[in-house]
């Protein structure tokens, strides 16, 4: 700005902010529409989740992934034995639940580690995206 | 003692709403909703069409709140996010004149004492009131108001000084002839 152009009186007039006597309308509108476009992007997330959930269920029951083979290296076949342990322990202690619950017809042994990890990963994730859309809307 | 909202500063505020807070933004809202209101009116928006493009000027703030790093203020930061938002509204529908009119516009010399700045501004033109509200009231430089109305920066910078020489022909009108004459005397 030259300094012809300097007029501190413009200046100052532009500067004053007249107080709008609807200001608090105005400040409501805006949050309805904050609250309203955090409301689209929590369920995209959550939506986005459970597509996620269900395509890694779906890899799950066509891919068979062994760690425990020869051929691995042994730090992956350590990995791949304690996955294996660890899911046939949370087999066995569902298994047993479910006896005394009196489901024991209901078996899960024809599912494999892997299977059974990914769709704890699938429901992880669709609770994550839960989560999310919660906390957005607590924001 | 925990703080309330209103005695935090805007760069706080700005933060907290950066990091996904909407009652702190809410509070930005309430301190400069008024004055970016005003500015669009200034640039020659009308009521509702202010009240539109200031929300949307809101929302685009929150979005980008991150990149607000206090370097100006608050206020200034949304004005000029508002302001580009006006403009790109307009340009879908009006082409700001690019060549400087001739006419001379008379000095209200009927008015008594000053007049009110939005009613000043209605003596401009379109483009002079832009020009001249982006410059003063967003704080926007010539070559920015240059680029953001796609003129010539030489057209930008004759809008302003005749906007400017208008608004204040009106604001400080001259004195009538006869109250010289009666001096002179």
């Amino acid at each position: 700005m030259s300094v012809d152009e300097f007029d501190p009186d413009i200046e100052r007039l532009f500067a004053r902010t007249p107080s709008m006597a609807d200001n608090a309308l105005f400040v409501a509108d805006v949050e309805a529409r904050l609250a309203s476009s955090s409301r689209v992007r929590a369920l995209a997330l959550t939506l986005a989740g459970l597509a996620g959930g269900a395509v890694a269920v779906n890899q799950a029951m066509h891919v068979n992934v062994s760690f425990a083979s020869s051929d691995a290296p042994v730090a992956g076949r350590a990995l791949g034995q304690g996955l294996q342990a660890a899911s046939a322990g949370t087999q066995n202690a569902i298994q047993s639940l479910l006896d005394q619950v009196g489901l024991a017809n209901l078996s899960l042994g024809s599912m494999s580690g892997m299977q059974l990890f990914w769709i704890a990963t699938g429901a992880l994730i669709a609770l994550a995206a839960a989560g999310v859309m919660k906390l957005s809307q607590e924001a | 003692m925990t703080k309330s909202l209103m005695d935090f500063h805007d760069v706080e505020l700005a933060a907290l709403a950066a990091a996904g807070g909407r009652r702190e933004f809410g509070e930005l809202v309430r301190r400069h909703g008024s004055a970016v209101r005003a500015l669009l009116r200034r640039m020659g928006a009308q009521a509702a069409e202010a009240d539109d493009v200031a929300q949307d000027a809101f929302l685009t703030a929150f979005q980008r709140c991150a990149e607000f790093r206090g370097e100006g203020t608050f206020a200034a930061w949304v004005k000029r996010i508002a302001a580009r938002l006006y403009l790109k509204r307009k340009s879908k529908d009006a082409r700001y004149v690019s060549e400087i009119e001739t006419e001379e516009v008379a000095p209200t010399i009927d008015t008594p004492g000053l007049v009110d700045l939005d009613e000043a501004l209605k003596s401009l033109n379109e483009t002079e009131r832009l020009c001249v509200s982006l410059c003063h009231g967003a704080g926007m430089s010539h070559p920015e108001i240059a680029a953001a109305m796609n003129l010539p920066l030489g057209t930008v910078k004759s809008h302003v000084k005749r906007g400017l020489d208008k608004l204040r022909a009106r604001l400080r009108p001259e004195p009538p002839l006869s109250g010289r004459a009666s001096h002179v005397g």
